[in-house]
């Protein structure tokens, strides 16, 4: 296949604020483009402080809002004209996020597996029992898991990396081409990011899925991204090859943001708060 | 120091002493679910020191019991968490529980001046229907010292330096970001310069900018004092710029304890070694891996050394034996019996 998977033209997203007398226009995001194309699936990322509009831009994507101006595409479809039902449903089986947090994300009362069988049942035409474990146990595999250790299982059952395999495993359950992460890794630890940055690569080889990675930790994005916009405000204030940027970033923010993030020391490097 | 001795709490301060000494701390969450009684053990056999003017970092997995730790020597536990045996013993006050079983009115004159505490996740001593500049003054002003105008400005200098305006002290804790009420919170901690400060992960929910800052603030607090903090977060990166030693715990127990530089030179514990490895880094396109295995259940942890079922360097003792804390090298501990293979691979 051709062309782009996903494409963005000039969209931005204002929000309206406040009451009857003190409206306040906040631009969320402002005039961004950028595109995937679909022979070419990569793990893009979106990294920018907190207020830069990196979820409303995810949201976007998802379909879930509409641009206040511009155009997003997803397979050559103006999202915008997406309507209810079975059009919408081809695209969310296409288009899915990855939850940010799963110990939030799944109810502390619910199976597991119930999450996944309801995407395969929904999305992937499972019609039996049988069906539906089968899709389940699939996608489960593909995050290194099986239905076998999931089967029954509440949340409270699972450490926090197999949540959060779960949680990519029941993004996967619909046969997407493209998942939304965002912040998917703010709070584990390195060992954690670690696993899940690996699977994401995975993911992208093995399975040829075009991933959105958005991040406010620029060392995991180093690691992991093909390609990078970094948003400031808003606005993207640089973007390209992932290495060559965040190796030598140009825009002052950029700058900024890489000076301040905290890495181990070189040999003969002095801590930046020493006694 | 002086309000340490006008303090009737306080008793004289021993030069150079830990501001605490913590000596096999055990504290378990103790459950009772549907009939069946379940302990969490979640601090289990912990001893180590904080000492005068130092950063000393708490680092390990999620749920590894950090929290745990410094909120049981805040005297900040709630049931069903139970200290279970063990000692805490504070440079500035008697007794060796701490602030756990002592009476109200004591913990009320230790607290904010002596040991001060934030708790993880933001919202914590805000009160929601209190102006945060009302909180600064129920917590702070008979503290400090000073008149009305004195303190208010006192106030607004030390929010400066969290990067917070002045108009803050107006605002109700909902009416702020996230960000913002964390903010407050450490400046709330720290304004009263207390001899002792416990901080759980007070800077992971900051974009990178501002904790920089709010780092730098912590050290120069330090500095000016030479107080001592305890400072917890998973993030090796403020670990290695920030803290002058660091403990690394593992299911409930601490593995290592070196000055920081020595546990990134010098890893000693297998679990220690995989931490520093698997930190990505700007420029460094090396893989780096997850940790295999699956995380211990602390209602249920493994036998012996509770790293085993991970650890490459794992032989029959490990799964029998607890390894206990030795001293390899000056201020350096490690509880590892492979110690020395470990060293010798690199
Ligand atoms: N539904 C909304 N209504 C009003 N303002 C919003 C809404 N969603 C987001 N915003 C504002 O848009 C800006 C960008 O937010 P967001 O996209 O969540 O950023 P990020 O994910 O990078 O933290 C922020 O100033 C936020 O307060
Ligand atoms: N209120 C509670 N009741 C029962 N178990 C708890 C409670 N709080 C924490 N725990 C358990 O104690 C262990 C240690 O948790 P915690 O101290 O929060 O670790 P960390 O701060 O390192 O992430 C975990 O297994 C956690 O599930
Ligand atoms: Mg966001
Ligand atoms: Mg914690």
């Amino acid at each position: 296949m051709t062309g782009a998977l996903l494409e963005l033209d000039s969209v931005s997203k204002t929000f309206t604020r406040g009451g009857l007398f003190s409206r306040t226009q906040v631009e969320a995001v402002i005039d961004v483009s950028f595109r995937l194309e679909a022979a070419k699936p990569e793990i893009f990322s979106i990294i920018g402080e907190s207020g830069s509009g990196k979820s409303t831009l995810a949201r976007i994507i998802l379909a879930l809002q509409t641009p206040t101006r511009g155009v997003a595409r997803f397979k050559g479809r103006d999202l915008a004209t997406l309507r209810d039902g079975a059009d919408r449903h081809a695209f969310m089986a296409a288009v899915q996020p990855v939850f940010q947090n799963p110990f939030e994300a799944f109810n502390p009362l619910k199976r597991l597996d119930r999450y996944l069988y309801a995407t395969c049942q929904r999305f992937a035409g499972a019609k039996t029992e049988t069906a539906m474990q089968e899709g389940a146990d699939k996608a489960l595999r593909q995050v290194g898991l099986s239905l076998a250790e999931v089967k029954g299982r509440y949340p409270h059952e699972l450490s926090g990396g197999q949540l959060q395999r779960v949680a990519i495993a029941r993004a996967l359950a619909s046969g997407p081409s493209l998942l939304i992460a965002d912040e998917p890794v703010s709070m584990v630890d390195a060992s954690l990011r670690a696993s899940i940055v690996n699977l994401f690569r995975k993911l992208r080889d093995e399975l040829g899925l075009s991933i959105i990675y958005i991040t406010h930790d620029l060392a995991t994005a180093y690691s992991i991204s093909d390609r990078i916009i970094i948003m400031q405000k808003g606005q993207v204030v640089e973007s390209g090859d992932a290495r060559t940027i965040l190796a030598d970033p140009k825009h002052p923010y950029s700058r900024t943001l890489k000076e301040s993030v905290l890495e181990p020391l070189a040999p003969g490097e002095r801590p930046l708060f020493a006694r | 120091m002086s309000a340490a001795m006008r303090n009737p709490a306080a008793k004289p301060e021993t030069a150079d002493g830990p501001v605490v000494a913590v000596r096999d701390l055990r504290a378990w969450y103790r459950l009772r679910l549907f009939g069946v009684d379940r302990e969490v053990k979640a601090v289990d056999g912990i001893t180590f020191e904080v000492r005068k003017d130092e950063i000393y970092g708490l680092a390990g997995e999620s749920s590894s019991g950090k929290s745990t730790l410094v909120k049981t020597i805040a005297g900040a536990m709630r049931p069903p968490l139970e200290i279970v045996g063990g000692e805490i013993q504070f440079s500035f006050m008697d007794g060796t529980m701490g602030l756990n079983r002592a009476p109200a009115d004591l913990v009320e004159r230790v607290r904010w001046r002596h040991l001060s505490y934030v708790m993880q996740g933001s919202m914590s001593v805000l009160n929601p229907v209190r102006r945060i500049g009302t909180s600064f003054f129920d917590f702070a002003f008979r503290h400090m010292g000073l008149d009305k105008a004195g303190f208010e400005a006192a106030v607004v200098a030390h929010l400066a330096r969290v990067n917070l305006p002045a108009s803050v002290l107006k605002a109700y804790p909902h009416e702020l970001s996230g960000g913002m009420r964390q903010r407050v919170t450490i400046a709330l901690a720290t304004i009263c310069r207390p001899q002792f400060i416990i901080a759980d992960e007070p800077t992971t929910a900051l974009d990178v900018v501002v904790q920089k800052d709010v780092l730098a603030m912590f050290r120069s607090i330090q500095r000016e004092m030479a107080s001592s903090v305890l400072f917890v977060t998973h993030d090796m990166g403020v670990h290695a710029h920030l803290t002058d030693r660091l403990g690394i715990m593992y299911a409930g127990r601490l593995v290592e304890e070196a000055r920081t530089p020595d546990v990134f030179a010098r890893p000693r514990h297998p679990y220690t070694r995989h931490l520093i490895h698997s930190l990505p880094r700007i420029g460094d396109d090396r893989p780096r891996s997850g940790l295999e295995g699956t995380p211990p259940s602390l209602a249920n942890p493994p036998s012996g050394c509770r790293f085993h079922p991970r650890c490459a360097f794992a032989t029959e003792r490990c799964r029998v034996e607890v390894p206990p804390m030795e001293q390899v090298a000056p201020d350096h501990r490690v509880a590892c019996f492979e110690k020395d293979r470990v060293e010798a691979t690199p």
